[in-house]
């Protein structure tokens, strides 16, 4: 079994090889794994913080962890979930640090907001990447694990601690506020 | 606009949300923590991923010398009592003698004892005379004058024991090392 993730920047496809040599404590080897996956890694973490500082700070920390653990991991093939879920994990405790709390639903008061005329309504990049940005943290980190790491309601639940419906409400609560906010950009 | 349209844009223009990576200090910093972690190369890492069965094995081996040696022991003492039987309790009878006689000489300080480092050797129990005699016997089992020889060189070991012990005691009386084996020889 071959594994053939890459990121933008540095296309180099992880192998069994390269993950059998970082088992056996190979640093040469974590750097290639490092290489492979640090930006698409990176890239999480800043959009769960919306800080390069922190983001790279749990980027690390989260090397750290694969490195240390990367023997237990049974099947090479499986590296990059495995590895996604360990910088979701750290991003997930950062954000409980920073005390961010994924609340049930029928807890969060949200400002229901008058339908959006959507006549003439243009999406960017730039806007919706603002609007996700400015979206309260627990919003934010639902809509990223929903629509970026393309978890599931249900994994999202298990993740977050909360019921499967009241991931699926604030993701919704979440995509209408940033429809607004683009929306007022235009 | 649908819902959807939100879902769809971010899956067309995915790329267009990556930034670039971290800066390279990250990677510096992630490394100088990795060797500071690793304690020294392959034979750590073969340790630290194998402690328990490096331990297993390390128990297994002083086990096996330990079992080794005590069946050399026990084979010694069985072929001594196959091949002569009263001989191996006239053994048991000088050993016990001789090792109380050299335990109360041992007490004395060297400047008392007046021995040096060969002849004290050749005061204790199994010494060169001893080895060779009982090599001597266990090729010769039968042999009676081999026997004789073992107990011979028993005894006199134990007479010449007891005549240090006395010169000892007479440059030194019992009290001043408080010895109560001495006083109950």
């Amino acid at each position: 079994m071959q594994e053939a993730f890459t990121n933008n920047l540095n296309p180099t496809p992880v192998t069994d090889q390269l993950v059998a040599r970082c088992k056996k404590g190979d640093v040469r080897a974590f750097r290639e794994l490092y290489d492979a996956y640090s930006t698409a890694m990176y890239n999480i973490c800043l959009r769960m913080t919306g800080n390069v500082t922190d983001a790279e700070d749990i980027l690390q920390e989260a090397f750290i962890q694969v490195y240390n653990n990367i023997g237990r991991l049974a099947q090479a093939g499986s590296v990059t979930a495995w590895i996604k879920r360990i910088v979701v994990n750290q991003c997930l405790s950062h954000l409980r640090r920073k005390k961010v709390y994924f609340e049930e639903v029928e807890q969060v008061e949200v400002e229901e907001e008058d339908a959006v005329d959507e006549e003439g309504f243009t999406w960017t990049v730039s806007a919706v990447r603002d609007a996700i940005q400015a979206l309260p943290s627990g919003y934010k980190t639902v809509l990223n694990l929903y629509l970026f790491e393309e978890y599931s309601h249900k994994e999202i639940a298990g993740m977050l601690d909360i019921s499967e419906s009241t991931v699926k409400t604030q993701y919704m609560r979440a995509k209408e506020r940033v429809r607004q906010m683009v929306k007022r950009q235009n | 606009m649908s819902d959807n349209n939100l879902e769809d844009f971010i899956r067309q223009h995915r790329a267009g949300f990556e930034e670039e990576g971290p800066r390279p200090r990250v990677w510096k910093e992630l490394e100088r923590q990795l060797k500071a972690s690793q304690p020294s190369g392959k034979v750590a890492y073969l340790l630290k991923r194998h402690w328990l069965k490096a331990a297993a094995v390390l128990v297994l081996v002083v086990n096996s010398v330990m079992l080794y040696q005590f069946l050399q022991f026990k084979k010694q003492q069985q072929d001594l009592a196959r091949i002569s039987p009263e001989l191996q309790e006239a053994q048991v009878y000088y050993s016990a003698q001789i090792t109380q006689r050299l335990e109360d000489i041992r007490k004395y300080p060297p400047e008392v004892l007046g021995l040096d480092s060969a002849a004290r050797k050749e005061l204790e129990l199994r010494n060169e005379t001893f080895q060779l005699l009982e090599k001597e016997l266990q090729q010769n089992p039968g042999n009676e004058r081999i026997r004789s020889a073992m107990i011979r060189y028993y005894q006199m070991k134990l007479d010449l024991l007891d005549k240090i012990l006395e010169e000892l005691r007479a440059k030194q009386p019992p009290s001043k090392t408080l010895n109560n084996h001495e006083r109950e020889i």
